[in-house]
C-alpha cells in the first residue's frame, strides 16, 4: 500500500483519485476497466460514475481489443497494436510493467480475442495465429496458446505454447486454476501446464435431433463476478417450417467455471440479436445479454423477464459485485449503467474525449 | 407469423453485417491508412488509357516485371517468375495484384511502369475470349446482378466477401490456388470468426477442397488460351457504327471513329446522338489488351465516360458496356460493327415495340442496310423518311388485326431477329432490376443511385404472366413511387429516410452516418418497394421491385 499510494502521489498532478480507498475504508471499491481507441486504457470508479485514470498504453493503436485484469485487481492485460502485443499497465500508475510482442522476423501472430490469466496471476494465456511471410508468399502456421510468465514484464517471450483448436475465441481459467477452456466450435477443456485435452463440451457439434448447429460467437469475456461464463447460441429447428417463427432458437450456453457445469438451453423464439451476456454474481439464476436491446432472462426456467431497447447498440456488458448495476460497454463512447432489478438507466459516463470503446472488453477490479 | 420471420431476418442481417463489420474494422482500417483515396482512384483509372499513356506505351512491360518484382520473386529455372508466370488473370485482376504488392507489399513502380507491367502480363498470361464471356458483368461494373455460383460451398466460402467472378476470372494450378487461400487467412485471420467462415471449418476445407475445385474448375492449362494465342489479333482501325442505350433516357447511334496511337493503343471520334436529338459526341482513347479487351475512357459531351467492350474474333464487331467515370452504376449496353464492305448487320429497332392500330415513326439502325424492308405479318412502311446503310427511318403502321408478338426485321439479306414487337394491351410490367442496391453518400463517396426501368410484357402463348414464353415488350414510361417493403421497414419508417424516388426512374439515396432522428440512431439505409404504374390504353399496370439501400462500400476495387 505504501508503495501504491507513492506512485500514485507522483502520478496525481492531474487527477487526484486513488484507486483504493484509504486503509480507513473498510471495503473493497469496484472500478471497471476498459479501452478506448486508440491507446486508452480507462479506470472507472462505477458507483461514482467517473473516470479516475485514463492511461495511454505504448504502441497500442488502432485499439484495445480483449482486456484481462489480474486477480489482485492491480494490473490490466490488453490485447494492443494491431493484436499484434499484449500490454499489462499498472492501474495506480499508468506504468507498463509487462509486454509480449507477438510478431517476429518473417512470422506476424495475432491474438484472436482469447486471453486469460491464471487464478494465483502468475501465468498469462494468449491465443495466437500465426503466418509466415516469406518472400513472394505467405504460409498460414498452426493457431496455438502462448504461455507467459507475468514477472517476465516487458519484453516477455512464451515459457510455453499449448496446441489450440482454431478459431477458439474466448480462453477461460478454470476457477481453480487446473483446467483451460478454449471457447470455439466447442469448448476444449485442457491441461495449462500440458495442453492435455481433459474434456470437450460440445457446441456446435451437440448433435441435438431436430436441430441445426448452433451458431456462437463471443469475444467478450466478463465472468468475473459470477465464475459462470455465459454466451447466447442460435440455432435453428429442423423439424419446423422455415416459415415458423418458432423454427429459430435463442439460446444460453453456461459453462460453471468452478464445478464445471455445463448447459446450452434454449429460451426463446429468436427475436432480436445478442452479442454477448453476463450473470447476476447475487441473484445468479439472472443473466444480462446485451446488443441493441439489453435483455434480462431468468436461467431456472429458460425465460425472458424483461426486455428494453437501447439508445444504440453496446457490444459487452458486466454486473457489479452486490447484483445491482448492469455497465453497457463497447461500441460508442458511453457506458450505460442499469438497474439490474427494474433495467431503468441510472446513469452515463462518457469516456473523456468521446472516443470509441470499440471492441474492448469491459472487466471489473476490486480494490 | 411473416412479420415476425422477417423482424428475424432482417435482425440476422445486422448482425451478420454488424459482426462482419466487427471482425473486418481493423483489415479494412488498414487497408484505408495505406490506400489514399488517390490510391483506389487510380487503381481504377489506370486501364482506360490516360494521358500518361504513352509515356507507358514505350515501356517493356517484361524488363519491368523483371527489375521491379526480382528482389520478391524469384526467376525460375524454366525463364518463368516465381509465382508470377503460375496464373492468368484480367487486365483488371493483374491490376489489382500489382495494387497490392505496391500497397501492402511496398513494391515500387511508377504508374507508368504500373499500366506497361499489365498490359504485359494481360497479353501474355490473359484470359482467351470465351473463358472470360460468362463473366463480363464484373469487368463492366454492371450494378444489380445477382450471381450464381455453381457450388454452393464455393459461393459461401469464396463468394461472400468480393464477387464469384473475382475467382471465376483467374486461371491457375492447384498449388497457386492453395497459396491464395494462404494469402487470405494470413493477411485477414478474422476470416474463420465472421458470419458463415465460424460456422465450418473454414481453413480445412479452403485448404484442401477449394484447391481442387478451382483447378478443376479453372486449370492454367486450357485449350481456349492456347488457340487464343495463336490467333491473329485484328487491327481495330475505321469506321464503326454504334447503337447503345442510357437507361432512363433511351438509345442513343452514331458513328465510332477508330484511329491507330501505336500498337494496340488507339484514338476514338464519337459521333452519337440520342432519340430526342440530342447529340453525345467527343473523343477518347483505348487501350485493347489480351486481343481483346477494349478498355477506353472519353469525354462524351458532358460526360467522362469509360467503356469495357470485347473486341469479336473477326474483329468486326465490339460489344460491352459504357459508364460514367464518376458513378458507374449511371451506364448502359453498346454494340458496335465495323462500317465495312461486305459486313452487313442490324443492331437494333428503336423503338422496337409498335400497338396494333396504330403508327409510328422508328428507326432501324446497323451496318451495310440495303434493299427492301420487311418488318413482318401486320406491320406495314407508310412512309420511308430517310435511308443510308447505317439508318433508316420510316414511319410504320400495325393493322388493328396485327397478331400479338415479336417479329424479325429484314433489310434486304440481313436479318433482325425478334427486333419489333407489336402488342394491344400489356399482360404485365415487372421493374428492372427486380431487385436494386443503392448505397447511402456521404463523405470521400457520393451516393450510389440505382435505375429501374418498368418493362411491359406479353403473356404469350400459354397465357400466363412469369412463363419462359412471355415477350418482353420493352421500356414504358412510368409513375415511379417506394413503399415500406415490409412490417419491419415500415416500423422503422424507412421510406422517409432511405432516399427519393425520382420520376426518371432514379432512386437518390440519403446521406450516411447514424440518424439521430431515427430508430436507435440507426443510419439511413432501407429496405423498399419499387413500385411503377404503367399506363396502358385505358388501363393502368402496376410492377414491382425491391430496392435495399444501404451503406457505402469501402473500397471499390476493379474487381468487386
Ligand atoms: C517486397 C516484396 C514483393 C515485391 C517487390 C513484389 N511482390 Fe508479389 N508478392 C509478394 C508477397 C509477400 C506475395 C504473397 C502474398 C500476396 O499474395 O499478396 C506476393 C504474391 C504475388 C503474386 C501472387 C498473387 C496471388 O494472386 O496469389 C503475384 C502474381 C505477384 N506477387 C506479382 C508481383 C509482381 C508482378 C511484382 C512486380 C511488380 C511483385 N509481385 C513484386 C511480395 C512482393
Ligand atoms: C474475408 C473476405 C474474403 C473471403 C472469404 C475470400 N476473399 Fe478473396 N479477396 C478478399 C479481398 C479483400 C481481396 C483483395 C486483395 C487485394 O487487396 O488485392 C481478395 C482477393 C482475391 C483474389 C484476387 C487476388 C489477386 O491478387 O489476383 C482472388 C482470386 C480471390 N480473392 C479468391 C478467393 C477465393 C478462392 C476465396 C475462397 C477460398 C476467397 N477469395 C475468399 C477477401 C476475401
Amino acid at each position: 500500500m505504501k508503495k501504491f499510494l507513492a506512485g500514485a502521489a507522483i502520478a496525481l498532478t492531474a487527477s487526484v483519485f486513488v484507486l483504493a480507498g484509504s486503509p480507513a475504508e473498510v471495503g473493497a471499491k469496484e472500478f471497471l476497466v476498459t479501452g478506448a481507441k486508440p491507446d486508452k486504457l480507462l479506470v472507472i470508479d462505477a458507483k461514482a460514475r467517473e473516470v479516475v485514470k485514463t492511461h495511454t498504453i505504448p504502441n497500442a493503436a488502432p485499439g484495445l481489443l480483449t482486456v484481462t485484469p489480474s486477480p489482485d485487481g492491480k494490473t490490466a492485460y490488453a490485447i494492443v497494436n494491431g493484436w499484434e502485443s499484449v500490454s499489462g499497465i499498472d492501474l495506480d500508475s499508468g506504468k507498463e510493467v509487462f509486454r509480449a510482442d507477438f510478431s517476429k522476423k518473417g512470422v506476424r501472430s495475432k491474438a484472436m480475442f482469447g486471453m486469460d490469466i491464471s487464478p494465483d496471476g502468475k501465468e498469462l494465456f494468449v491465443f495466437l495465429s500465426p503466418v509466415k511471410l516469406g518472400l513472394g508468399e505467405y504460409e498460414v502456421q498452426d493457431v496455438h496458446i502462448a504461455v507467459y510468465n507475468t514477472a517476465d514484464g516487458v519484453g516477455a517471450q512464451p515459457v510455453r505454447t499449448l496446441p489450440a483448436p482454431r478459431r477458439t475465441a474466448l480462453l477461460l481459467s478454470s476457477t481453480d486454476g487446473t483446467k483451460l477452456y478454449a471457447v470455439s466450435w466447442d469448448i476444449v477443456e485442457m491441461d495449462p501446464k500440458t495442453g492435455k485435452v481433459t474434456g470437450t463440451h460440445k457446441i456446435r457439434n451437440w448433435g441435438r435431433e431436430n436441430y441445426s448447429e448452433p451458431d456462437v460467437l463471443d469475444v467478450w469475456p466478463q465472468f468475473e463476478q459470477s465464475g459462470i461464463f455465459s454466451t447466447p447460441y442460435y440455432a435453428v429447428r429442423t423439424d419446423l417450417s422455415p416459415d415458423d417463427p418458432a423454427a429459430y432458437k435463442t439460446g444460453l450456453v453456461t459453462l460453471d467455471l468452478k464445478t464445471g457445469a455445463f448447459e446450452a438451453e434454449d429460451f426463446e423464439d429468436t427475436s432480436v440479436v445478442i452479442f454477448s451476456s453476463a450473470i447476476n454474481p447475487v441473484r445468479r439464476n439472472e443473466v444480462y445479454m446485451v446488443y441493441t436491446q439489453l435483455t434480462k432472462m431468468d436461467r431456472d426456467k429458460h425465460e425472458v423477464v424483461k426486455r428494453i431497447d437501447l439508445d444504440h447498440t453496446y457490444y459487452c456488458l458486466n454486473v457489479s459485485k452486490d447484483g445491482s448495476e448492469i455497465y453497457l460497454a463497447g461500441t460508442m463512447n458511453d457506458i450505460a449503467v442499469y438497474s439490474t432489478d427494474s433495467l431503468e438507466r441510472i446513469g452515463t459516463i462518457q469516456v473523456p474525449g468521446g472516443a470509441d470503446l470499440a471492441l474492448a472488453s469491459i472487466r471489473v477490479v476490486d480494490r | 407469423m411473416r412479420s415476425n420471420w422477417n423482424r428475424w431476418f432482417r435482425a440476422r442481417q445486422q448482425k451478420v453485417s454488424a459482426d462482419a463489420a466487427m471482425v473486418g474494422s481493423e483489415l479494412m482500417q488498414k487497408w484505408l491508412k495505406t490506400s489514399s483515396i488517390a490510391t483506389i482512384a487510380a487503381v481504377v483509372a489506370c486501364l482506360a488509357a490516360g494521358p500518361k499513356e504513352t509515356a507507358a506505351q514505350t515501356l517493356d512491360g517484361e524488363s519491368i516485371v523483371n527489375s521491379a518484382c526480382s528482389s520478391c520473386h524469384k526467376r525460375l529455372p524454366d525463364g518463368g517468375v516465381d509465382r508470377i508466370s503460375a496464373m492468368r488473370k484480367t487486365p483488371e485482376g493483374w491490376d489489382m495484384t500489382l495494387a497490392r504488392m505496391m500497397i501492402v507489399h511496398g513494391a515500387e513502380f511508377t504508374p507508368e511502369e504500373r499500366q506497361a507491367m499489365v498490359k504485359y502480363l494481360a497479353d501474355t498470361q490473359g484470359l482467351a475470349p470465351e473463358e472470360s464471356a460468362p463473366f463480363r458483368y464484373i469487368l463492366e461494373r454492371r450494378p444489380n446482378v445477382i450471381e450464381t455460383i455453381p457450388d454452393e460451398d464455393l459461393g459461401t466460402m469464396c463468394a461472400r466477401c468480393h464477387s464469384y467472378s473475382r475467382v471465376a476470372l483467374q486461371r491457375r494450378p492447384k498449388a497457386e490456388w492453395l497459396k491464395l487461400v494462404h494469402f487470405h487467412l494470413g493477411q485477414w485471420p478474422t476470416i474463420e470468426y465472421q458470419a458463415l467462415g465460424r460456422d465450418r471449418n473454414w481453413w480445412e476445407i479452403a485448404s484442401t477442397k477449394i484447391p481442387e475445385t478451382l483447378e478443376k474448375a479453372f486449370p492454367l492449362n486450357t485449350v481456349a488460351w492456347n488457340n487464343w494465342q495463336k490467333q491473329e489479333k485484328k487491327n481495330l482501325e475505321g469506321m464503326w457504327q454504334v447503337v447503345g442505350r442510357r437507361p432512363g433516357v433511351g438509345a442513343f447511334a452514331g458513328t465510332l471513329k477508330v484511329d491507330s496511337d501505336g500498337g494496340d493503343h488507339y484514338a476514338a471520334v464519337y459521333d452519337l446522338s440520342f432519340a430526342d436529338g440530342k447529340t453525345w459526341s467527343g473523343r477518347g482513347k483505348s487501350i485493347v489488351y489480351t486481343g481483346y479487351e477494349w478498355r477506353g475512357s472519353s469525354q462524351l459531351a458532358d460526360d467522362a465516360v469509360n467503356e469495357v467492350l470485347v473486341v469479336s474474333d473477326d474483329g468486326n464487331s465490339m460489344a460491352g458496356r459504357w459508364f460514367l467515370e464518376s458513378a458507374d452504376e449511371v451506364g448502359g449496353d453498346f454494340h458496335a460493327v465495323r462500317m465495312e464492305k461486305g459486313v452487313s448487320d442490324i443492331i437494333a429497332v428503336e423503338p422496337s415495340h409498335l400497338r396494333a392500330g396504330t403508327s409510328a415513326e422508328i428507326s432501324i439502325h446497323g451496318v451495310g442496310l440495303n434493299g427492301p424492308v420487311s418488318l413482318g405479318d401486320g406491320v406495314s412502311v407508310t412512309k420511308m423518311i430517310s435511308a443510308t446503310p447505317e439508318n433508316i427511318r420510316l414511319e410504320v403502321k400495325a393493322a388493328s388485326d396485327a397478331a400479338d408478338g415479336l417479329r424479325d426485321v429484314q433489310v434486304g439479306k440481313t436479318k433482325g431477329t425478334g427486333a419489333l414487337a407489336v402488342y394491344r394491351k400489356l399482360d404485365s410490367v415487372l421493374v428492372e432490376p427486380a431487385y436494386g442496391i443503392a448505397r447511402v453518400g456521404g463523405g470521400f463517396t457520393p451516393p450510389v443511385t440505382a435505375q429501374f426501368e418498368a418493362v411491359g410484357y406479353l403473356n404469350g402463348a400459354d397465357g400466363t404472366a412469369g412463363t419462359e414464353d412471355d415477350v418482353r415488350v420493352g421500356v414504358m414510361p412510368a409513375t415511379w413511387s417506394v413503399e415500406d417493403f415490409n412490417e419491419v421497414a415500415a416500423d422503422m419508417k424507412d421510406v422517409a429516410f432511405a432516399g427519393t424516388m425520382q420520376q426518371d426512374g432514379v432512386f437518390v439515396p440519403a446521406m450516411a452516418g447514424p440518424n439521430p432522428q431515427r430508430k436507435y440512431s440507426t443510419n439511413n439505409a432501407g429496405d423498399l418497394k419499387v413500385v411503377a404504374k404503367v399506363a396502358d390504353g385505358d388501363g393502368q399496370l402496376e410492377g414491382s421491385g425491391r430496392l435495399i439501400v444501404t451503406v457505402q462500400r469501402w473500397n471499390d476495387p476493379p474487381i468487386r
